[in-house]
């Protein structure tokens, strides 16, 4: 278990790859799509349209599930460790 | 996005989303696809007999006329088939007015097409395939009737539609009793 919590809950990214793997999947199948019509109508035949639309689908999967390195070049920068604070008390002594 | 699941659940919702934009855009755009099939039917008689019994699940087809059609059908639909096209249902249909019922459509043969080999049409003397009569028991009063071969192209994605091609006039006589 501990092994499938590491593949799927692991592969982080930073903010600026997130930003990135969005757009670039969204290009992708959009243009997986458009893939898809054109060799569909060139043969005329469904089959051919909807395979090369699954075809691009892995294609997108693979660009963008995998934590490559160019998501992982602006590693997001936390700031130093500050001392921890004293514990004071909550109660203030009042004496009239 | 910032996890491995994260972007396999993303990338695949808009996966679907875009995939059936696709099957859209695929059914929308069928109709557009110019077709120029040929088409001709003539017609060489028709003769109406009553007193045989035609179905053995209706009490009153004995007393009723039927009408028997003589017809050739000459069509050519190999260019109807494009990639969307699962078959053609080719079928002629006879309507007419009778008094009571302003329209009346009545199926008398059909045919499946399955693929462009099966698309020539040459039908020489061919009889109806299923009997034509009136919903009353003779066709006394019925008016403008006409003989029309209809395609339907039966998409893989897309709505049906019917596609009336040939129409010719036609009378329907009543029946001679038997001398």
């Amino acid at each position: 278990m501990d092994i499938l919590k590491n593949i799927f809950a692991g592969g982080r990214i930073d903010f600026a790859g997130q930003a990135a793997a969005s757009s670039l999947s969204t290009l992708l199948l959009a243009a997986a799509a458009a893939a898809a019509l054109a060799a569909g109508l060139a043969v005329q035949r469904l089959d051919v349209c909807f395979g090369v639309y699954a075809l691009g689908v892995v294609v997108a999967l693979a660009a963008v599930m995998p934590p490559w390195p160019m998501f992982r070049r602006h590693p997001p920068v936390w700031l130093a460790r500050c001392p921890a604070p004293q514990r004071r008390a909550t109660v203030e002594d009042v004496s009239d | 996005m910032y996890n491995l699941l994260q972007r396999l659940s993303g990338v695949l919702s808009f996966a679907v989303s875009v995939l059936m934009a696709l099957t859209v855009l695929i059914a929308v755009t069928t109709p557009l696809i110019p077709s120029s099939p040929t088409h001709a039917v003539a017609l060489h008689g028709v003769k109406t007999t009553t007193g045989r019994p035609m179905d053995p699940f209706d009490k009153t087809s004995r007393a009723a006329e039927h009408a028997r059609l003589t017809f050739d059908v000459d069509a050519d639909l190999t260019s109807m088939f494009n990639w969307n096209t699962k078959l053609l249902f080719a079928y002629i249909a006879v309507e007419f007015e009778a008094p009571g019922f302003e329209t009346n459509k009545v199926v008398i043969w059909d045919r499946i097409i399955r693929n462009p080999r099966q698309a020539k049409l040459r039908l020489r003397r061919h009889h109806n395939k299923y009997s034509l009569r009136n919903f009353g028991l003779t066709f006394e009063g019925v008016e403008a009737a006409n003989l029309t071969l209809y395609i339907n192209p039966v998409p893989y994605l897309g709505l049906m539609y019917d596609r009336p091609m040939h129409s010719i006039p036609l009378t329907l006589p009543r029946a001679t009793p038997a001398a």
